[in-house]
């Protein structure tokens, strides 16, 4: 262990440390929610939150799988799916924007996105 | 006869990563990161770039995960774990070749843990089209400080039995 080592140690726990403060900050701005499906890169389903769609189970069934999400109140979660290791149900329910359930088997993504796309622009011009 | 003894100790080498891939995928984490793993298969790449050199540390880096593969039949995983091992074994590459006066094998292992992090995102996110997932990068950065340290402390104890194994046969 040289002293490089240890440099090397603090800079990479702080650098990942901000970078976890700015992705929280980024997930936590307001506006209209909804749920965006998206499998393969395509959003497939647009579904927004409501009274009436709390407890609803979408069934998303693709060539690529088999995934059941559910909708709660402002908050949903992956209750089924076909892939061999479950972690998009093991990672429960997700409620703020920008928070996102990944399927890499099945390569779906569940999406929290608000109406409000300014942020989503800038992200596309610094790309 | 050189050569022979060469081949068997990179064969040994890649089967004992497949073993090592195999055990780590058994062993079950509490923190849900999609694709975090402990990286046990790394000692082996790290072993093998002190004792032979880089060419074939990417030789068994990419053998292993095609093995690995073929082993458990998880095809869809090959793109993520050949784009990581690939630039991991880079990255390890060049920092031991140009800066191992300053860094030490864990230093060299941290480096090569961020970066197998960072070729698996790449690919995640170029086949899922969406660079959203690379918000997951700072996490897996800071867990990799912690696999890193553990796989570093590991291959130098290794590799240096390894060389004392080398030089008598």
């Amino acid at each position: 262990m040289t002293k490089w080592d240890k440099i090397l140690i603090i800079l990479v726990l702080l650098l990942s440390l901000i970078g976890i403060y700015f992705v929280k900050n980024y997930s936590t701005t307001t506006g209209e929610k909804y749920v965006s499906v998206q499998v393969d890169g395509k959003e497939i389903k647009k579904v927004s939150f409501g009274a009436n769609m709390v407890g609803k189970t979408i069934d998303i069934e693709t060539e690529f799988g088999y995934n059941k999400i559910e909708i709660g109140e402002e908050r949903v979660r992956v209750i089924e799916a076909d892939c061999p290791d479950k972690l998009d149900v093991k990672q429960g329910w997700i409620s703020s924007q920008g928070e996102i359930i990944v399927c890499l088997p099945n390569r779906m993504i569940v999406e929290i996105k608000s109406d409000k796309n300014s942020i989503d622009e800038i992200d596309h011009i610094s790309y | 006869m050189k050569r022979l003894k060469k081949l068997i100790f990179l064969s040994l080498l890649v089967s004992l990563g497949l073993a090592l891939s195999i055990i780590e995928s058994m062993i079950p984490i509490p923190i849900l990161l999609p694709g975090m793993k402990l990286g046990l298969a790394n000692i082996v790449c790290l072993i093998s770039l002190v004792l032979f050199g880089y060419k074939e540390a990417f030789v068994i880096a990419i053998l292993r995960s095609i093995v690995f593969a073929l082993a458990t039949g998880s095809f869809s995983g090959l793109a993520y774990s050949l784009s990581g091992a690939i630039l991991s074994t880079l990255a390890m590459t060049i920092v031991f070749r140009y800066y191992s006066r300053y860094f030490s094998l864990i230093g060299v292992s941290i480096f090569g843990a961020i970066f197998h992090n960072a070729g698996q995102l790449l690919a995640a996110s170029l086949i899922m089209e969406n660079l959203k997932i690379f918000s997951y990068f700072p996490f897996m950065t800071l867990l990799s400080l912690f696999t890193g340290y553990f796989v570093g402390l590991g291959s130098r104890l290794t590799s240096k039995n390894m060389k004392k194994i080398m030089r008598e046969t």
